[in-house]
């Protein structure tokens, strides 16, 4: 397995491992990052560059 | 507000309960399906706006602020949310008691909605082990969503 792969995998085992928190735990996690998520969406969104034209 | 008739019955649905079955996800609010007692007013979630006014919850936009969420309340809006929401399960939060819609519901409310973030929510309940791929199939031929089911499946699952 390269170091990749190694590290998606833990990655995989921490996401499965909060997937098994109790609902009110993960309800407290999404309500910590709710303030975060709010100002990122509030936040205007970059344009795109209009590829060139030949 | 059920116990004194503002509303007929509700679930929570959307993000919050999703999160019953999978990992945590970035969600700003809570979304509640609610039959309406008043179901003929202009205004069908009035009843509910002037219960939570009178009880202090304030309005947030859309929504009402209710403890540390702003709260959406959706009138079951088809007979696919209605059974949604009368075959919601019991669930318990810190000794409180919920109705929260079923994964397999949940799945098929949002392939009905169908944005991206809702195609998200089926691949997370699919992958949360918490509802089956031939489950959703079947709810989704019971509500005519046969086709759009064997799109997702195509673009999503195919192996």
């Amino acid at each position: 397995m390269t170091d990749l792969e190694q590290m998606l995998e833990r990655q995989a085992q921490w996401q499965k491992s909060r997937q098994s928190l109790t609902w009110p735990e993960k309800i407290r996690m999404a309500e910590q990052v709710r303030e975060s998520v709010r100002q990122l969406r509030a936040q205007p969104r970059p344009t795109i560059p209009e590829p060139p034209t030949r | 507000m059920q116990r004194v008739g503002v509303i007929l019955d509700y679930a929570l649905f959307g993000a919050t309960a999703q999160m019953r079955y999978t990992e945590p996800v970035a969600t700003l609010d809570a979304d509640v399906l609610v039959a309406v007692a008043s179901a003929d007013r202009l205004d069908v979630l009035g009843g509910i706006y002037e219960f939570c006014a009178a009880k202090g919850y304030r309005p947030e936009g859309e929504a009402i602020r209710v403890g540390a969420w702003p709260t959406q309340f959706v009138p079951a809006f088809s007979p696919l949310t209605q059974e949604a929401m009368e075959q919601a399960e019991t669930a318990d939060f810190e000794g409180v008691a919920f109705r929260v819609v079923r994964a397999d519901h949940l799945a098929v409310i949002a392939l009905s909605v169908g944005r991206a973030k809702d195609l998200t929510r089926i691949l997370a309940l699919l992958e949360s082990g918490s509802v089956s791929r031939d489950a959703i199939k079947s709810l989704a031929a019971r509500y005519d969503l046969a086709k759009a089911w064997q799109r997702f499946e195509w673009k999503f699952l195919n192996d």
